[in-house]
């Protein structure tokens, strides 16, 4: 199991758009199980609409657990896609 | 056929939503924003509204009601994933505009009162008001159809189908 951490740097948090990227970035590694919490919620990072509920606002931070599969790369994918976009 | 086919036979299996707002219904892929128009959030419709007030969709649960109240997603009693968004780029304006009347959790009935917005003032602050209305488990179903055109709050836009 590989753990990413990652503090939201953009204000508006992860609202839609960014959701929907995230779960997309992360519906991309089939074999992986992907989690995500912030702010004491942990959802399925696949669910688009799991991941808007989390209402992670800028300067949260967001813990990614990714389990399965190719793990290391996909940790690696996803920290580089939260840095780009996030 | 038994009697439970009868019950939730095929006609059973699809699932209607309703415009949230009054307008002209418009595919999704004429929606100014790729986010909505490539489907990222789902497949669904968009409605250039002619009203001030979005209303529930369909019986269901309030899953995320968001603070600035330019959007909001509920999962309908019958398991679609509905998130209307009230505006492009509206997120931007952190609130203003806009009163939101349920919480997350909140069971809602086709038709109750879930935001209300001052549609002249977003447009006035350079924001496009178009409303999509994407279903975020689009994959959950065989077929999202769309019915276009101009729609009163409460008329069908989307059927689903399993």
């Amino acid at each position: 199991m590989k753990t990413i951490s990652y503090v939201i740097q953009d204000p508006l948090g992860l609202h839609a758009r960014p959701a929907g990227h995230l779960a997309k970035a992360a519906m991309a590694w089939k074999d992986c199980d992907i989690k995500i919490t912030a702010n004491d919620k942990t959802v399925d990072a696949k669910r688009i609409m799991g991941v808007m509920q989390l209402g992670a606002k800028g300067g949260n931070t967001l813990t990614l657990t990714i389990s399965g599969g190719e793990e290391d790369k996909a940790a690696a994918a996803l920290e580089e896609f939260l840095k780009a976009n996030l | 056929m038994g009697f439970f086919d009868k019950l939730f036979g095929k006609q059973e299996e699809k699932i209607e939503i309703a415009a949230p707002v009054a307008g002209e219904a418009v595919p999704v892929t004429e929606v100014n924003d790729p986010t909505f128009s490539e489907e990222i959030l789902g497949k669904g419709i968009a409605i250039r509204p002619t009203g001030n007030e979005v209303v529930a969709p369909c019986d269901g649960t309030v899953e995320m009601m968001f603070d600035t109240g330019h959007a909001v997603s509920l999962t309908s009693s019958q398991g679609a994933e509905v998130l209307i968004h009230i505006g492009l780029e509206t997120v931007s304006l952190k609130g203003k505009h806009y009163t939101t009347h349920a919480a997350n959790g909140d069971q809602v009935k086709k038709g109750q009162l879930l935001i209300s917005f001052d549609r002249d003032a977003i447009a006035a602050d350079g924001y496009d008001t178009i409303t999509p209305i994407v279903i975020c488990n689009s994959d959950s179903f065989a077929q999202v159809e769309c019915h276009t055109g101009a729609v009163k709050a409460g008329d069908t836009v989307l059927t689903l189908s399993k």
